[in-house]
C-alpha cells in the first residue's frame, strides 16, 4: 500500500508533477542524444585515423613507428607466426611495405608516402575503397596500379589511367623507380591522406625497393577498436624482443587523450545538467511535503515510524525518477537512432577539420554506446534520491503535535 | 494497574521567550472500558491532555504512563510503535488520506502492523458493516459526507483493536443529528466491544453522553465526575 500511496501522491498536483517530469525527461533524452552525437564525432575521428591509414593495431620492429627506418623490415609471413585463428577479435590483417619518395608527371613532382599493400587484404583494414571518387581500387590483376588521393591528383593534374613515375631509395643503395598507372582516386576529407598517400601493390613496391618478401608492418583491425590496448597487451608477450604491437592509442596519443578528456567532460556535462534538474525535483518535493505537513502528522499519530515517512517521500522521488528514466531513455534512444540512421549533413556550411590525428567530418551523426545510456540513467536516479532526501528528512523530523495542528 | 495514569503532569509551551502553561499539575487515571470526556472551554488544556495520553507529546514535568509505558523514557521510534499497537485517533477534521479510498484509509494501520492483506480486508469489511458505511469502501474521502468521513475515521481508529481511542472534538464539524448518531455509535462500540474512549469536547450535548466527565479549567483539573446511567 505504501507504493500505491506514493504513486497516487505523485499525481495530487498533476500539473506540477508533469512539469517536473517533462524537465527530467527532456534532460535525460537530450543528454543521451548529445552524448551519442559526441561519441559519433569521436568515432568518426578515430575511424578517419584508423580506418583510412593505421588500423587498430600495428605489428612492426621496435621503434619503427618513430624512425620509419627502411631497414627495419620483417618477413612477409610474420603475422601468421604470432596471430592465430583463436585471436577472433582480429578481423583483418594487412602486410605493408612503406616507402617515401617523389611522384612525377611531366614537370610536376610531389613528395609522397607510398604503401605497398595486398589490395584484398588492405580492404579488411582500411576503408579507402569506400572513399573512391573516380576509378577503381587497385587489384592483383594490374601489378603497377595505384590509388592516390584527391589532393595529390589535383596537384599533379592527373586522372585515372594516367601514368606517373615514382622515385625512391632502394634497400641496396640504388635509386628505385618505375611507372605507376592511376586506377583510382579517393577523397577522405583528411588533407594528410588526400595530399600525400599512394597505395600500390606490395609486389611492385618490394621490387623497386629491392626488398623481396619483406614488409615494414602488419596493420590489423579489430571488431571493437576500444579493445585495442587490451589486445596489444595480450599479444605482445608472444613476440620476440625486437618486434612489438602498438595500438591506435600508442600511434595516436593525442587521440587517446581527446577520448579520455571526453569521458571526463561527459561526466561534467551530466553533472551540471542534472544539478539543475535536481533543483527542480527538490523544489517540487519540498512544496509537496510542505503541503502535506498535517497529513504526515496524522500518519505519525497512527504509528508510522519516521523512517517509513522518509521512505515514503524517497519512494515518491524514485518513482518520478523511474518514470522519467523510462520515457527519457526511450526518447533518447529514438532520437539517437534517427541521428544514427539519418544524421545532419553540414558539408554545405563547414569543411572537415583535422584534430588530434583524426578528422572531424562536416556532419552530425550519433552512435549507440552503452555508457551514453547508463551514465545519464544512473545519474538521474542518483539525483532523484539526493533531491528527495532533504524533503524526506524534513517530513521525517516533523513534530506530530505541530504537524497535526498545521492548516 | 490503571490503563492510563497521569501523575502530577505539567506541560509548558515556549513561544520565543514566553512560556505558556497548557497543563498544570494534573493527575488522572483511566481504567479499561471507560467512556470519558475531557470538557472545558477553548484553551483549557483538553487537546494537550489528549496529545500526552496519545504519546504524541512529552510532559514538561510529571509522568504519563499508558499501558505500563512511561512516555518520558521512550524514544521517538518506540512511541510510534506504541501508538501503532495501543492507540487509535479520531480527529476533529477527520483527516483521512485523500488519495486513498475509504477502505484503504481504514486498512492503513493494519498495513503498518504488517497484517496480511486478506485478513485486513476482511476486518475492514466487517467494521464498515458495523459502522453502517458498507458500500462506501471504494470511495475517496472527497466523495463522502462529513458524517461518513468521521465513520471511516472511527473505522481507521478501531481497525487495529487499540487499547484506547482518543477523539479530539469528534463532532465539532458535524451537524447535530449526525453528531448524535456518531456519539451513539461510539457508545455502542464502547458497550459491546469494551473499547476505551476518551474524547474532548466543549459541547454540552456531547458531554451529557459521557459516563465520566473531567472538567479542565486553565490547564488545571477542575472537576472529575462519574455519572451513573
Amino acid at each position: 500500500m505504501l507504493f500505491t500511496l506514493a504513486f497516487r501522491n505523485l499525481w495530487r498536483n498533476r500539473r506540477r508533477t508533469l512539469l517536473t517530469l517533462s524537465a527530467m525527461v527532456a534532460s535525460a533524452a537530450l543528454l543521451i542524444l548529445a552524448l551519442g552525437v559526441f561519441s559519433g564525432m569521436f568515432r568518426d575521428m578515430l575511424a578517419s585515423a584508423t580506418e583510412q591509414y593505421y588500423g587498430h593495431l600495428v605489428l612492426a620492429k621496435t621503434e619503427y613507428h618513430e624512425r620509419r627506418d627502411m631497414f627495419a623490415h620483417l618477413d612477409e609471413e610474420v603475422a601468421s607466426r604470432y596471430i592465430t585463428a583463436e585471436d577472433t577479435e582480429i578481423i583483418g590483417i594487412s602486410p605493408r611495405l612503406r616507402s617515401f619518395g617523389l611522384i612525377s608527371l611531366a614537370e610536376t613532382s610531389q613528395p609522397v608516402e607510398l604503401l605497398g599493400v595486398i589490395p584484398e587484404r588492405e580492404k579488411q583494414v582500411t576503408s579507402l575503397q569506400t572513399k573512391l571518387i573516380a576509378g577503381n581500387y587497385p587489384s592483383e590483376a594490374v601489378n603497377n596500379g595505384a590509388l592516390i588521393g584527391q589532393g595529390l591528383a589535383r596537384k599533379l593534374k592527373v586522372s585515372t589511367g594516367d601514368e606517373m613515375v615514382f622515385v625512391t631509395q632502394a634497400a641496396d643503395g640504388s635509386i628505385g623507380n618505375d611507372l605507376l598507372i592511376i586506377t583510382g582516386i579517393f577523397a577522405t576529407g583528411d588533407s594528410r591522406h588526400d595530399n600525400n598517400l599512394v597505395l600500390a601493390p606490395l609486389g611492385w613496391a618490394q621490387k623497386i625497393m629491392v626488398l623481396p618478401g619483406r614488409i615494414h608492418e602488419v596493420a590489423m583491425t579489430l571488431a571493437d577498436p576500444m579493445l585495442a590496448a587490451l589486445t596489444a597487451d595480450r599479444l605482445n608477450p608472444r613476440l620476440p624482443d625486437d618486434v612489438e604491437i602498438l595500438d591506435w592509442g600508442d600511434l595516436l596519443p593525442e587521440m587517446r587523450e581527446v577520448i579520455a578528456a571526453y569521458d571526463v567532460s561527459r561526466m561534467i556535462i551530466v553533472s551540471i545538467l542534472y544539478m539543475a534538474t535536481g533543483l527542480g525535483i527538490l523544489n517540487t518535493f519540498f512544496m509537496s511535503v510542505m503541503e502535506r505537513t498535517r497529513e504526515f502528522g496524522i500518519l505519525m499519530a497512527q504509528g508510522m515510524r519516521p523512517w517509513t515517512i522518509r521512505g515514503l517521500v524517497l519512494l515518491e522521488t524514485c518513482l518520478l525518477g523511474g518514470i522519467a528514466l523510462a520515457i527519457g531513455l526511450t526518447c533518447g534512444a529514438v532520437m539517437t537512432l534517427y541521428m544514427q540512421q539519418v544524421g545532419i549533413d553540414l558539408a554545405g556550411y563547414i569543411t572537415p577539420v583535422t584534430y588530434a590525428g583524426g578528422t572531424i567530418l562536416p556532419r552530425l551523426h550519433a552512435v549507440f554506446e552503452a555508457g551514453n545510456f547508463y551514465v545519464p540513467a544512473g545519474m538521474l536516479l542518483l539525483v532523484s534520491l539526493i533531491a528527495g532526501f532533504l524533503p524526506a528528512n524534513r517530513a521525517a523530523r516533523l513534530d506530530p503535535v505541530q504537524a497535526v495542528r498545521e492548516v | 494497574m490503571s490503563l492510563i495514569e497521569l501523575q502530577d503532569v505539567s506541560k509548558i509551551y515556549r513561544l520565543g521567550s514566553q512560556e505558556i502553561p497548557a497543563l498544570t499539575g494534573v493527575s488522572l487515571t483511566f481504567e479499561a472500558g471507560e467512556f470519558a470526556v475531557l470538557a472545558g472551554p477553548s484553551g483549557s488544556g483538553k487537546t494537550t491532555a489528549l496529545n500526552l495520553i496519545g504519546c504524541l507529546d512529552h510532559p514538561t514535568s510529571g509522568h504519563v504512563i499508558v499501558n505500563g509505558l512511561d512516555l518520558g523514557t521512550a524514544s521517538k521510534k518506540a512511541l510510534a510503535d506504541f501508538r501503532l499497537q495501543n492507540i487509535g485517533f479520531i480527529f476533529q477534521s477527520y483527516n483521512l488520506i485523500p488519495v486513498l479510498t475509504a477502505a484503504e484509509n481504514a486498512e492503513f494501520t493494519l498495513m503498518l502492523q504488517k497484517v496480511p492483506k486478506p485478513e485486513r480486508r476482511a476486518k475492514v469489511r466487517k467494521l464498515f458493516v458495523d459502522l453502517g458505511i458498507d458500500g462506501l469502501e471504494n470511495r475517496r474521502p472527497a466523495d463522502l459526507s462529513g458524517g461518513q468521513q468521521q465513520r471511516v475515521a472511527i473505522a481507521r481508529a478501531m481497525a487495529a483493536d487499540p487499547h484506547v481511542i482518543l477523539a479530539d472534538e469528534p463532532t465539532a464539524n458535524l451537524d447535530s443529528h449526525t453528531a448524535e448518531e456518531l456519539l451513539e455509535l461510539m457508545r455502542r462500540l464502547n458497550r459491546e466491544q469494551a473499547t476505551t474512549f476518551i474524547f474532548s469536547s466543549h459541547d454540552d450535548r456531547v458531554i451529557a453522553q459521557a459516563r465520566r466527565v473531567i472538567h479542565l479549567q486553565d490547564g488545571c483539573l477542575a472537576d472529575d465526575l462519574t455519572i451513573s446511567k
